[in-house]
């Protein structure tokens, strides 16, 4: 033993009596080999695994490799194009984004109540929000205001501006672009709060006028009179009930923002005000964590009101049968970039009405052309990050239900995303239910209700979309 | 092309370095550089490569006609044209719309402003090339006889579209003579993997935090949070500009040239002429070589030529006035402690000093980033204090700690690595131990860079096309 000892000494003096330069030389090949092997590894795993073609974090398709010509070339998009698919669809991307949030997660310290600002964000001046409001009231009389919300809305102030100042350009050049699937904007902001030990991403809202919206409905009303009764139903943000009161100056009020928009609806709109209900509940999960979308409970409790509002029978939700997908993460994970919300996924509940099975579901194109039949609710692909697709599969299309119901009411909800999961609960309430996605329909839609014969038109949408570009989409499917 | 992107690291470099190590002779290697430099450029401006080749044909016939009329009257017609001609180039590619919109303003014109892409890299290859003519009318270096290696010397890819400006005579020897021994090679790609980290690891994370406070209208920002988000914003271009320029100068290493430092811990200074000595060198010394000593009026005039080299500096940054602020503001300082003088000032207060010259230039990197004068005017008011009485601005905001805690590791370790920390522990490794020191300093770098290296790749995942601020000039 102690002669190995020795020997080990001897070795290691022998070492460090080495020429330094030949030492340095040895050492300075192996570090060669070694960065060589690293490289030459990344750069041939790079190579030749298949390359991701989608992101289901993103959501989205990524970069195609590009078709050469010569005006692509000398413009420098064809190469630049080359290099966007290479970086873009790297072997195993969604995880390799994954370890990087993780990475990033360890810049700063985690205490259990603690938030994480992403994006820009800015205190909101509510006085120059409420200045902005007055200057663009328009209607002068009051709307409906729903009886299940327990509250009255106040008589606005008689404007003389009409509405009709507002009406969007008839003529075809002056038509807005429809805005895609853009609920959220950057600029926006975003917060990401830890709560009771789960994390939460919210999304802040700026407030806004909702012109546009308030326009598109007073316009529908004017098309189609009073035989088809209008319902304006705006689901808040999450942000409404969850974001942290020292961080209240960061986001407006949605409930006086949405009342706003009320007061400036023609007489006859009914305005659903969901927010108070959705007060009530904010213990239980009425809205995703990981998602910007509310949860199938949120949509439950609004679509209550709804039915308050409509006047049609409701069923309780004892009567559903749930189905949960467990290890959800949705769509926030992919805004913030923030490991946390990955790491802390959620249960997918939603409920399947009893009469499900006597429902038929007929699937459209944009254009209201047949798509065939299938299944409301649908099974998904990788459902820990689709499952909002759950309902309908999503929303490039128009769909059509017909229940068992037999009132003589026809249901057409004009929605984005946030109203994919309201018809589910309509299904013992209406005889048809038409659902349609503003961003997404390329009929007239005042057509679409009048030759379908529908007695109720619902505007079923987040507060994002009632103040932001969606809105406009009103009006173009309204005139086109 | 962008060095921070996984295209170039893993499929250009790879397929570069396959073909430049598997050359025998240099004349092979140089001929493998030249075609790698011009598809690099040709990759992002496959117009703009035919300026890049006019250029160097160009300016080699000049230095060539200067060199043979060495001494003579006609060896400065040579040289003023090809600098009148370079200055030009740059003008019409980098100034035209900046002195359009201003001659528009000034007189109240409304002449089209030409929309003129500037090609990459034109401010640091123009820059070159003036330096070699310059360099050759002073006879300081032989003009290049070979075009191909006078393109090679303005064309190579690790400093062609951001620096540093590498002179003619730093590598004129290495052209034709170059060996690249494992240590070198060694040695290149720790500093280009050092370089890259800088970049991807530190400098992007910490632009996204600048992004978020001054991304957006400033003029409601709090006292704090200005100052937090403009020190960051210094840190961030202090990490990016050096980060690219270590990965220039270690793919320089590794091909056997080795080109002058670029940075040198500017932080540590203690004045501002300090500051500018370890600031982005190569340009600095460009200034003062080429321009400093410039007979204005028969003779140099000194402070007319300080003003003119900073007036320039700001200029050769942007084509917007807050450049040229930014210069003449840092003009301005140079001028007081040239006044008061180096003895004097080396007698004051090292802490005092340290916090002068750190608050003179983390408020010069506002001047640098906002390009809108009146988001300037605002930031001023901001870190001033002067908004929180006018404008009722907060002294700080929940936003701003907030931020600090989401960040606090990250931004101290950005602080430390602004130190020399790293070369003070190599030098341990390096110097003052026995060979298993440095073995194991030898090897622990290496294993530490492949780390990091695979590190900036996964976030190079989700930050890919993130240019380099640098590019822009």
């Amino acid at each position: 033993m102690s002669e190995q000892k020795t020997t080990n000494t001897k070795k290691k003096k022998d070492f460090n009596h080495l020429k330094r330069k030949n030492v340095e030389a040895a050492f300075s090949y192996l570090s060669v080999l070694i960065f060589t092997v690293v490289f030459g590894a990344v750069a041939v795993f790079l190579l030749v695994i298949p390359r991701s073609t989608e992101s289901q974090i993103e959501k989205r398709t990524l970069a195609k490799f590009p078709v050469f010509s010569f005006d692509s070339y000398f413009k420098g998009e064809y190469t630049a194009k080359i290099a966007e698919f290479y970086d873009d669809t790297v072997p195993f991307r969604d995880d390799f984004k994954t370890m990087g949030y993780n990475f990033k997660s360890v810049f700063g310290f985690h205490t259990d109540e603690e938030v994480k600002v992403i994006g820009n964000i800015k205190a909101i001046d509510k006085n120059k929000d409420k200045d902005k409001n007055k200057k663009t009231e328009t209607s002068g009389k009051p709307a409906e205001q729903s009886k299940a919300a327990g509250e009255t809305s106040e008589k606005p102030q008689e404007s003389t501006a009409s509405a009709q100042e507002s009406k969007a350009p008839e003529s075809s050049e002056e038509k807005p672009e429809k805005m895609g699937e853009a609920e959220y904007t950057e600029e926006n902001g975003l917060i990401v709060v830890k709560h009771n030990g789960h994390y939460r991403a919210l999304e802040l809202f700026g407030g806004g006028t909702g012109d546009s919206y308030v326009a598109a409905l007073n316009n529908y009303h004017k098309d189609l009179g009073d035989k088809v009764k209008i319902y304006s139903v705006t689901a808040p943000l999450a942000s409404e009930y969850y974001t942290p009161s020292n961080y209240s100056g960061y986001t407006t009020s949605q409930k006086e923002c949405f009342d706003d928009i009320a007061s400036r609806l023609d007489d006859g709109i009914v305005y659903v005000d969901i927010d108070t209900p959705l007060s009530y509940h904010t213990n239980e999960d009425i809205y995703f964590r990981t998602d910007h979308h509310w949860s199938p409970l949120g949509a439950y409790y609004a679509a209550q009101t709804f039915a308050d509002a409509a006047g049609v029978d409701f069923k309780d939700l004892s009567t559903y049968k749930s189905e949960t997908i467990e290890g959800f993460v949705g769509t926030m994970y992919a805004f913030t970039g923030d490991a946390n919300i990955n790491n802390d996924p959620e249960d997918f509940t939603y409920y399947i009405p009893e009469n499900y099975d006597k429902c038929k579901t007929d699937y459209f194109t944009t254009s209201f052309q047949p798509d065939g039949s299938g299944n409301f609710f649908c099974g998904v692909g990788d459902p820990q990050h689709n499952a909002y697709l759950t309902f309908m599969g999503g929303d490039e299309q128009i769909v059509k239900v017909t229940t068992n119901v037999k009132n003589g009411r026809k249901l057409m909800i004009v929605k984005d995303s946030y109203g994919n999961a309201v018809p589910g609960y309509l299904f013992g309430s209406f005889e048809e239910i038409y659902v349609v996605d503003m961003r997404y329909c390329d009929v007239n839609l005042v057509n679409l209700v009048k030759d379908n014969g529908v007695t109720d038109l619902a505007f079923v949408m987040c507060a994002y979309s009632e103040v932001g570009g969606n809105a406009d989409n009103l009006d173009v499917i309204r005139t086109q | 092309m962008v060095f921070s992107s996984l295209y170039f690291v893993y499929l250009f470099l790879a397929v570069v370095f396959l073909a430049y190590f598997t050359r025998k002779n240099v004349k092979q290697k140089n001929i493998v550089l030249v075609i790698s430099s011009l598809v690099f450029y040709a990759w992002g401006e496959p117009v703009w490569v035919i300026l890049l080749v006019f250029s160097s044909l160009l300016n080699w016939f000049f230095a060539l006609q200067i060199g043979k009329n060495k001494g003579k009257p006609l060896a400065k017609v040579f040289t003023g044209t090809a600098i009148a001609v370079d200055i030009l180039f740059l003008i019409i590619f980098k100034y035209t719309g900046f002195i359009v919109e201003n001659h528009n303003m000034l007189f109240h014109t409304d002449v089209p402003v030409p929309q003129i892409v500037m090609p990459i890299g034109i401010s640091f290859f123009t820059f070159q090339a003036i330096s070699y003519i310059m360099d050759c009318y002073w006879e300081t270096v032989a003009p290049q006889k070979s075009w191909f290696k006078f393109l090679l010397y303005l064309s190579l890819f690790p400093q062609l579209v951001a620096g540093p400006i590498v002179r003619y005579s730093v590598i004129e020897k290495e052209i034709d003579n170059r060996r690249a021994d494992a240590n070198d090679i060694s040695e290149g790609i720790i500093r280009a993997i050092i370089g890259l980290s800088k970049k991807v690891i530190i400098a992007n994370s910490l632009y996204a935090v600048v992004e978020q406070f001054f991304g957006s209208d400033i003029t409601d920002l709090s006292f704090c949070g200005t100052w937090y988000t403009v020190i960051l914003y210094s840190l961030y271009v202090y990490f990016d500009f050096s980060g690219y320029s270590d990965i220039a100068i270690g793919l320089g290493r590794m091909f056997g040239f080795h080109f002058d430092e670029n940075f040198k811990y500017p932080f540590i200074c203690k004045t501002i002429s300090e500051f500018w000595q370890r600031w982005h060198i190569s340009l600095s010394s460009f200034f003062r070589d080429y321009l400093f000593y410039m007979p204005i009026f028969g003779r140099p005039r000194k402070y007319i030529n300080l003003f003119l080299v900073w007036f320039c500096t700001g200029m050769w940054h942007g084509a917007s006035w807050n450049f040229i602020f930014w210069g003449l503001y840092f003009g301005v300082f140079i001028f007081i402690e040239t006044k008061i003088g180096k003895k004097r000032m080396k007698k004051w207060n090292k802490i005092l000093t340290h916090i002068y010259s750190k608050i003179i230039i983390i408020i010069g990197f506002g001047i640098f980033y906002f390009t809108d004068l009146s988001q300037l005017g605002r930031f001023f008011l901001n870190i001033s204090g002067i908004s929180m009485i006018s404008n009722g601005n907060a002294f700080s905001d929940i936003l701003t700690w907030n931020s600090m805690l989401n960040n606090i590791f990250l931004i101290i370790f950005a602080i430390i690595v602004s130190m020399p920390v790293v070369p003070k522990i190599k030098h341990f490794f390096n110097e003052w131990g026995n060979n298993t020191v440095y073995a194991v300093g030898k090897i622990g770098a290496t294993v530490i860079c492949c780390a990091l290296l695979i590190l900036s790749s996964i976030l190079l995942v989700d930050n890919t096309n993130n240019p380099f601020l640098y590019f822009r000039f």
